[in-house]
């Protein structure tokens, strides 16, 4: 009984700070969209088009009128049903508008998240094995441009080159240049600490035992190297989805995606309140979401978490 | 582009400043004066409209020509590096200031206080740092100010993360032990053999999320998040010239290379930096 | 006569210029051990790392080494010419098994990868193997620990398993770098006993690597001994221990033998410094449902003014937890501790800096102990400063601290990295000392030393409490330098203090508790005197610990 318990309390803490996390977004969210000067009514009311009393009777309508404790309750509980609210600029149910956003974005980050890992991956583990002093200046290479290049900035340019003189690429719609740009920074940002973990593993004692046991290399990187690796490789695919955050509203401001990231960015500058609270609570949850799995991916495949 | 090797300019940097430094050092040195002496170098004021020379190209008139409102870009790149330079930095400093001193009264506090505080962090931190000062920024209104704030914020954990772990890692050395059986006292052990490495750790941080701050920074004013539009900044020069970039390309490029520059000197610095601060090498651990 | 299974000649390994192993020549014959001692440093785990070509990338091979085997000369980097003679025809075992074991593979299945590549194809004879495999290292209960992951087993367990692994591929040479130093006292010697009789069964070529004068006695034929990249002296095994010629070798003899005699003790009628009564000591859960641990239970002592207590326990035992809450430095859970008049108890005072700074401590790692960023200098300042010690008198004490203890007025401008081991205990001594302490903790302070070196920093110690007349307790795992410094031993065992004896009772013949019996029969011990015959092959000299041994006295 105590053995079981044993082996659950860490899933259950793993479950249990998500939805703390979850949570605390929420709270974070709501209490951020309160600070903002002027509520939803009062953006109606610039426009011109409510009267005093019309502003009252719609304040109580939205119950924007009750204790924010109260208002916060009323808000989460909606939001558990899948009820985000109306946009007020549109009037359609937010719901609604990230279900045909996110499509765009889903496809985006899976692709630019698999491009990403393959690049980095291949990179350090060809860098490791070959000990190739080109593959391991690739690595700098690629770690120097994701900190010192912004993804517009490289975005501008590929649009210049490949659409523009070159012809090569629509310069809107098209998802090839901004998953290769994203892919590349992605893949800058973990590929140095993803090398460097699978030198030191490269020279650990347990990879020397398997080449004194005179094992083929291609044995030694699949069995004894690679899962050395597996706990680093999935914290960094963490980071590699917050920087895909980022890379998500440029890109598809720049590149004219119609994904959630532009649904966010026209809504902030609409001052479309629900849907900028929506539209950061499904960005920043599935986030929350994604770590808590790779949390639990790393405990179910290192035997030295689970007994 | 020729990119000298990280590993290897560590290795020049142990014997002395390596000419990559010194260029990225150089280079950051001219844009910091560029955007000092902004007011006085600047040809025209940057928000002038002359409408009868729209999207020009580069000349003797306009050096760097000007954009779709006839605003010349050479004087929009000089006025926009001190916005650009004081929000980057000014993020940097509210961050660091926030996170070490948030860090340093929890550990200070005891257990408990520790425990609870940076749950906190934890909490704030599951937020993606672009999705937080992006919220930020929404709920303080427009302006420097608010992304400095929401940059301060965003990017505050690391250095309170870097506070906890050098604490950790130095409070266990037997040195520390051993301070405390001479009669050391907290404050003791914390001016002789925690400070050095506080220090040394927290300017590292520093280092190494400043070009960080800077990036995010030109991302949110690209998107049209940072500061008021009449404050020319780079992030927002690119924005407003992408939707000529087939006509006038040079416009978009002016500040496209000089967000470049600058976060590529910032970057190489604050490596030099990290190496040169690298507790390791300090320690001369690396002789073992 | 046939050429040796391997040949060994003119090894010369540099790195940066500097020679790490300057010309070893070695042969290897079927059926005989020969043992490689020497101390940190001396090249010989490079040297056998060359014998399987598995020498670290950036270490620059002279090309006049040459490395045969079976008459077949390979160099020393024809990784895929290394490979074919990998796990069949040479094995390794190596230091530290923990680490040494893939954590995510059972270790049935990474002996089944030696199997496999030894070219056993059918699965039914690999699983077969496996189990006679694990069952002739002796490991009970075979066929389910096969299944078992490498951190569910123990130390001992785990280095039998790489043994295991090692010889499931039949090899004829077997190089066994430092196999048991990982290991607690206690299973060290059933390791030791276990590679000789799986050389003589066998007939196996077998390298040992040690720095350890007995485990090379108890299974080398021959040894040679290393010093600076070089092969000092050769000989069979028993000539070279009791007759050392080399002076390296003598001096590494010597200290070895020196701390075999043990001094007499002195009587204990000497004021009280420190009692224990009683005491317990618990780590408090680290984990939500986990429960707390007792480390320290009712344990019982008193230190006297120039007395030396030895406290002898292998890891995890709870020695030096005990050491730290006799200096204050936890407060025990149950019992009391009076120091130097200052009673400590559960939910008491802490203890006054002024008394605090009379009882000190030494640690076992003085790399640690000594702040990397200040010279020893201003290390030594520290406790002077905090004394209240004016800054212009600091300078005077400090050299007269570092000249008491061996080291220069120099000294003080260095800082730890560029100091030796040695060098860097004395001055962690020097230091402790500056507080003029009456009690003085040494915890495990030898253990990472090199032996004649442990000697040294034994006399010292010896020699600075017949000079300040300091108590002093001296925690430590080896039984030789516990006894030979200590007026009373104490042995501890999971917490406990299991048996109380003067050092020279300290015997087979004497001690009654079990664990303590099973420690001392476990002690392997050179045979300083023994017989100089000419070995054949398959006839360990050890004294192997029987049933009959561990049983009490009476």
């Amino acid at each position: 009984m105590t053995n079981l318990l044993h082996r659950l309390a860490p899933l259950a803490f793993t479950l249990a700070r998500m939805l703390a996390q979850a949570a605390g977004i929420v709270v974070i969210v709501f209490l951020l969209a309160r600070l903002i000067p002027g509520d939803a009514v009062d953006v109606k009311g610039l426009e011109g088009d409510l009267t005093a009393a019309q502003q009252v009777e719609l304040r109580h309508q939205l119950g924007l009128d009750r204790p924010v404790v109260e208002q916060l309750a009323g808000w989460s509980w909606r939001l558990l049903n899948g009820d985000f609210g109306a946009s007020i600029r549109f009037g359609r149910p937010v719901s609604a508008m990230l279900a045909t956003a996110l499509p765009t974005t889903l496809l985006f980050t899976a692709l630019s998240f698999s491009f990403a890992l393959l690049l980095a991956l291949g990179v350090a583990v060809s860098a490791v094995t070959t000990g190739h002093r080109g593959l391991r200046g690739l690595v700098d290479v690629l770690n120097v441009w994701s900190i010192a290049l912004p993804t517009f900035c490289v975005g501008v340019v590929g649009i210049l080159v490949f659409s523009i003189w070159l012809g090569w690429l629509p310069v809107l719609g098209s998802m090839v240049l901004p998953v290769i740009i994203i892919g590349i920074d992605s893949a800058g940002l973990i590929v140095k600490p993803l090398h460097e973990e699978l030198r030191e593993a490269a020279t650990s004692a347990h990879v020397r035992t398997a080449r004194a046991k005179g094992l083929a290399p291609s044995r030694i990187a699949l069995r004894h190297l690679l899962p050395t690796a597996v706990p680093v490789m999935l914290a960094l695919s963490g980071l590699v989805l917050t920087s895909l955050v980022a890379g998500t509203l440029t890109m598809e401001v720049l590149f004219g995606l119609p994904g959630v990231g532009s649904l966010l960015l026209n809504a902030i500058h609409g001052r479309d309140y629900p849907v900028i609270q929506a539209a950061i609570l499904v960005i920043a949850i599935a986030l929350v979401i994604i770590n808590a799995a790779t949390d639990l991916l790393h405990r179910l495949i290192d035997p030295r978490m689970t007994s | 582009m020729s990119l000298a090797l990280p590993s290897e300019a560590g290795e020049s940097v142990r014997r002395g400043l390596s000419p990559r430094t010194v260029i990225a050092a150089l280079v950051l040195a001219a844009i910091v004066a560029l955007a000092l002496a902004a007011p006085l170098v600047a040809p025209f004021d940057p928000l002038d409209q002359d409408l009868l020379a729209l999207n020009q190209p580069p000349g003797p008139e306009h050096w760097l020509g000007t954009d779709h409102m006839g605003r010349d870009v050479f004087s929009r790149l000089a006025m926009g590096a001190r916005t650009t330079l004081m929000v980057g930095f000014g993020g940097a400093l509210v961050a660091f200031v926030l996170g070490a001193g948030f860090g340093l009264v929890a550990l200070s506090l005891g257990r408990v206080a520790e425990t609870v505080m940076f749950a906190l962090i934890d909490l704030v931190r599951a937020m993606p740092d672009v999705l937080l000062a992006l919220l930020l920024i929404v709920a303080l209104g427009a302006g420097a100010q608010p992304v400095v704030i929401a940059l301060g914020v965003a990017f505050a954990p690391f250095f309170a993360y870097v506070a906890r772990a050098t604490f950790h890692r130095e409070a266990v050395k037997d040195y520390v032990t051993a301070a405390r059986l001479f009669g050391g006292g907290k404050l003791h052990v914390l001016r002789l053999h925690l400070a050095p490495n506080l220090v040394g750790g927290l300017v590292t941080q520093a280092a190494i999320l400043l070009p960080r701050c800077v990036v995010t920074e030109s991302v949110l004013s690209f998107l049209g998040l940072g500061s008021s539009p009449d404050e020319p900044t780079w992030g927002r020069m690119v924005a407003d010239a992408s939707r000529y970039i087939e006509t006038s390309p040079h416009v978009i490029l002016a500040p496209v290379i000089a967000i470049i520059l600058l976060t590529l000197s910032l970057s190489i610095l604050g490596e030099a930096v990290r190496r040169h601060l690298d507790p390791l090498r300090a320690a001369g651990e690396a002789t073992l | 006569m046939t050429a040796p299974l391997l040949s060994l000649r003119n090894l010369i390994i540099s790195a940066g210029g500097r020679r790490l192993v300057d010309g070893v020549s070695l042969d290897l014959e079927a059926g005989r051990t020969l043992a490689v001692i020497g101390e940190s440093g001396s090249g010989k785990s490079l040297t056998g790392l060359s014998l399987l070509g598995l020498l670290p990338d950036g270490l620059e091979v002279d090309p006049a080494t040459r490395i045969a085997v079976d008459g077949r000369v390979l160099a020393p980097r024809d990784e895929r010419g290394w490979r074919a003679l990998r796990g069949r025809r040479i094995a390794m075992v190596f230091q530290d098994p923990m680490a040494c074991l893939n954590p995510f593979m059972r270790v049935g299945e990474q002996i089944e990868e030696t199997l496999r590549r030894a070219g056993i194809a059918a699965p039914a004879e690999r699983r077969q193997r496996i189990v006679s495999g694990l069952a002739e290292v002796e490991l009970p209960d075979p066929a389910a620990l096969a299944t078992r992951y490498p951190h569910q087993l123990s130390g001992g367990q785990q280095q039998r398993v790489m043994i295991a692994m090692a010889l499931a591929g039949e090899p004829d040479l077997l190089v066994a770098d430092e196999p048991t130093s990982a290991l607690d006292a206690s299973v060290q010697a059933d390791i030791v006993a276990l590679l000789a009789r799986l050389q003589a069964n066998r007939r196996l070529a077998l390298l040992i690597i040690t720095h350890d004068l007995a485990v090379a006695g108890a299974l080398g034929h021959s040894i040679a001994v290393m010093q600076h990249g070089r092969i000092v002296e050769t000989g069979p095994a028993a000539e070279v221990i009791s007759r050392p010629r080399d002076p390296y070798t003598a001096r590494l003899v010597g200290a070895r033998r020196r701390l075999a005699d043990v001094p007499a003790a002195q009587t204990m009628a000497r004021p009280v410094a420190v009692t224990a009564e009683a005491v317990c000591v618990d780590y408090a859960a680290r984990r939500l449902f986990g429960t707390s641990f007792r480390a320290v239970h009712g344990a019982s002592l008193s230190l006297l003014a120039g007395r030396t207590v030895g406290l002898l326990g292998e890891s995890g035992s709870g020695k030096s937890t005990l050491a730290a809450t006799l200096a204050g430095l936890r407060a025990p859970s149950a019992g009391r501790i009076r120091l130097l008049g200052h009673v400590i108890e559960p939910g008491g005072r802490p203890l006054p800096g002024a008394l605090r700074r009379r009882c000190q401590m030494v640690f076992q790692n003085p790399y640690g102990a000594l702040n990397p960023r200040l010279t020893i200098g201003r290390a030594l300042a520290e406790p002077l400063a905090l004394a209240g010690v004016p800054a212009s008198a600091q300078a005077a004490r400090i050299v007269a601290g570092l000249h008491e203890v061996g080291l220069d007025a120099d000294h003080a401008m260095r800082y730890p990295h560029q100091l030796s081991g040695g060098q860097r205990q004395r001055a962690c001594i020097a230091r402790a000392l500056l507080c003029e302490p009456e009690v003085l903790i040494c915890d495990e302070v030898i253990s990472a030393l090199d032996m004649t070196v442990k000697v040294q920093i034994l006399d010292l110690l010896k020699r600075l409490q017949a000079e300040r007349g300091f108590a002093m307790l001296f925690v430590g795992h080896d039984i030789e330098a516990v006894r030979w410094i200590s007026d009373e031993v104490l042995v501890m065992h999971q917490g406990r203090i299991v048996e109380r004896c003067r050092p020279e009772q300290l015997d087979l013949s004497a001690v009654r508790d079990p664990y303590t019996r099973r420690l001392l029969s476990a002690r392997l011990m050179p045979e300083f005197d023994g017989a100089i015959v000419e070995k054949t092959g398959g006839e360990p000299r050890l004294h192997v610990a029987t049933a009959a041994d561990c049983l009490p006295a009476w």
